[in-house]
């Protein structure tokens, strides 16, 4: 008796579980498709002229997001004209995603792609194959490996600015500030990207040039609430710190907040870099001491434009191209 | 999940009714395993470095963890009656720019945006609980819905931007003179105790255990198990206003991309805690051991210079140890019943031979 009621509970336990795992299944696979799907079923404007595909990373990051407005308003109002489709990923780590959109691309016979690729690597084959198909292909943002590049005998031109050279813009600006020998901290964004790396470079040049000392640097990631409890860790570990670096303005005002908590404010400076909107309002309060513009709202109309003229005479062999970078000090923003 | 749970485990004694010699050195067992991976940890990177044995760096630590411990509070509950959350990180953002963009752009006061966070919060939680209950979906899945959907909101709310409120939020996170510890820190500890009050000594709590041990068991003892689910959830979601409310304080912005993957690590503090991803059992207190754990992780590993891929493998291997010591304690205090009788009845043999 005991042992047949026992005995149907488990079967109704494990028929309860099936019919769960089914679901969940069903559900994350649901999930996915429309998570993924969805932004890529982005409207393209125009009907006549090439067709451009402008292949972004998050598009819900708000970096790319004005990106892609800007390059959505360049269509609009562009003298040549042409057919823009805009596509991005839901998160940015998500590679195979942004691979299987540019086959998508391909796929369609679009004349151009400009592209801003989640890893300066992997995205290189792929490519590859879209040159292959006669496809134009521009490089936005960040920049593809030339190593790779060149062992995959590829030539693709990397339109955007010199991160190295808009950090040294920062870092300089920032020694005027401080007096030589100064120990100061570096809050690096993602070691293996491209950009990190160029904005950290650029850093250590303007501080070494000025005879500062780098007392410690470490990546936080990208993100704001790393950088808070990295910048702490780096504030208490150095109680003689008088300036912090950080590799983009999200982790800046994470620094911010630790500097604040630390009851430092008047003795640590912080730059960053990307000029965010919220990082405006702390430079005019004068709690965050400078940071760089690399005019992202037109990072992909350059790289578009560049496409254009591609298309326009084909024989060109494509150069890189530099966009500028410009210093951001509350002097500017007053203007 | 529940009624797994209810046939899987026989109904042990010393899962949800302790055994009747609990005396007061108990509770020291009840937290030692914690206490000696706090401690440890505290000891290895104060030897690592000079600078982190400092009253600073430890009111740091305190003033990072309030909203991660409100957080684990909740989650804790939730654990407890057979549930799980995945959403919170995602409602954090969502009740945080919802904050930031009526300070910011609707010009509200404080006391107004911070009741628009919280419920925000509330509702979300609600959402989850009532959607899993009445339609007895697995909070698994119906939370990761509200995963994407919160996070969706978050970015529609802020237009995919980071808001930056600056000194009108920061009052509540900025360290009180004197002690250094900021009013949100008190808060989360006056959260910590109630709840700790609230599973050990009230009905509610003792239902909730009930709930996760044997779902069954507790409505054929006639007791509708529904809104104590519902409630619970909704607890979660009202504590995830309120870190977002923290954070964003702290941070003085909203931003949209806050808190991804929070749920891994509200989780993770309360299974360092002991608490059952099974159901039934778990401590509020031990949670927020395992939270701080977590911060002083963190911190130290910072602070010592660390690489980015040892961070990671030390963090995981300490999750892991935390769990194994607090087995042990486990199978420790089960076996220790027996252990005595057994001394008891070999002294009782000695007495008889002589």
């Amino acid at each position: 008796m005991i042992e047949a009621d026992r005995l149907h509970k488990i079967q109704k336990v494990v028929f309860n579980i099936k019919k769960h795992f089914l679901l969940v299944g069903c559900v994350i696979g649901m999930m996915q498709m429309v998570g993924c799907t969805a932004p890529s079923a982005d409207q393209s404007q125009g009907t006549e002229g090439p067709r451009i595909a402008l292949v972004m990373k998050s598009l819900a990051n708000e970096f790319f997001s004005t990106m892609a407005e800007g390059a959505k308003n360049h269509q609009k109002t562009s003298e040549k004209p042409y057919q823009l489709l805009v596509n991005g990923i839901k998160d940015e780590r998500d590679l195979s995603r942004q691979v299987a959109l540019v086959e998508e691309m391909i796929a369609q016979g679009v004349d151009a792609i400009v592209i801003a690729p989640a890893d300066s690597k992997a995205l290189v084959p792929v490519l590859r194959r879209a040159t292959e198909a006669g496809i134009i292909v521009v490089n936005i943002d960040n920049k593809l490996d030339d190593e790779v590049l060149k062992s995959s005998e590829l030539t693709i031109p990397f339109v955007g600015p010199d991160n190295r050279k808009g950090a040294r813009l920062v870092g300089d600006y920032l020694a005027e500030q401080l007096s030589e020998g100064d120990p100061v901290a570096v809050l690096e964004g993602i070691r293996t990207s491209f950009n990190g790396q160029q904005r950290r470079l650029g850093f250590e040049e303007a501080m070494e040039a000025a005879g500062m000392k780098i007392v410690d640097s470490q990546s936080a990631q990208w993100e704001m609430s790393q950088a808070n409890v990295i910048a702490s860790a780096m504030l208490s570990e150095h109680p003689d710190l008088t300036a912090i670096l950080a590799s983009n303005d999200s982790m800046a005002l994470g620094a911010l907040a630790a500097v604040k908590a630390a009851g430092r404010a008047d003795k640590v400076k912080i730059v960053g870099f990307d000029n965010i909107s919220a990082v405006q309002q702390a430079i005019r309060d004068g709690q965050i001491l400078a940071t760089a513009d690399q005019h992202g709202d037109q990072l992909a109309v350059f790289g578009i434009e560049y496409a254009l003229d591609l298309l326009a005479e084909n024989e060109e062999t494509p150069v890189d191209r530099e966009t500028p970078v410009d210093l951001i000090t509350a002097e500017v923003l007053k203007q | 999940m529940p009624p797994s749970t209810a046939a899987s485990e026989s109904p042990s004694p010393t899962k949800s009714s302790p055994p009747p010699r609990r005396s007061a050195w108990s509770g020291a067992i009840e937290y030692a395993g914690m206490l000696i991976v706090l401690f440890g940890l505290v000891l290895i990177f104060s030897s690592l470095s000079d600078r982190f044995l400092h009253w600073r760096t430890l009111t740091t630590i305190a003033n990072q963890v309030p909203d991660l411990t409100v957080i684990a509070v909740g989650m804790t509950f939730v654990l407890i009656v057979g549930g799980i959350d995945l959403s919170v990180g995602s409602i954090l953002a969502l009740s945080s720019v919802v904050l930031g963009v009526a300070m910011v752009d609707g010009q509200w006061p404080l006391w107004g945006a911070v009741a628009a966070c919280l419920l925000t919060g509330t509702l979300c939680g609600m959402a989850n609980g009532m959607i899993s209950v009445w339609a007895s979906i697995p909070s698994f899945i119906v939370t990761l819905g509200m995963l994407e959907i919160a996070r969706g909101g978050a970015y529609m709310v802020a237009n995919s931007q980071t808001k930056f409120i600056g000194s009108a939020v920061e009052q509540v996170a900025t360290p009180l003179p004197g002690l250094q510890l900021s009013t949100t820190f008190l808060i989360a500890v006056a959260v910590v105790l109630f709840g700790q009050w609230l599973l050990s000594r009230t009905l509610f709590g003792r239902y909730c255990v009930a709930i996760g041990t044997n779902t069954e068991a507790v409505r054929m003892s006639g007791i509708n198990d529904r809104p104590y689910r519902i409630i619970v959830f909704s607890l979660l979601g009202l504590l995830c206003g309120l870190g977002g409310w923290m954070q964003t304080a702290r941070l003085a912005t909203a931003d949209p991309n806050a808190a991804v993957g929070l749920e891994l690590s509200a989780i993770a503090a309360a299974v360092i805690g002991g608490t059952s991803l099974m159901g039934g059992r778990g401590s509020v207190i031990n949670t927020f051991f395992g939270v701080l754990i977590i911060a002083v992780l963190q911190t130290g590993l910072a602070q010592v210079g660390a690489s980015e891929p040892i961070k990671r493998m030390i963090t995981g291997g300490v999750i892991i140890l935390a769990v194994l010591l607090d087995a042990w304690r486990n199978q420790f205090y089960r076996s220790l019943p027996g252990l005595l009788n057994r001394l008891r009845s070999r002294k009782n043999s000695t007495v008889t031979d002589s």
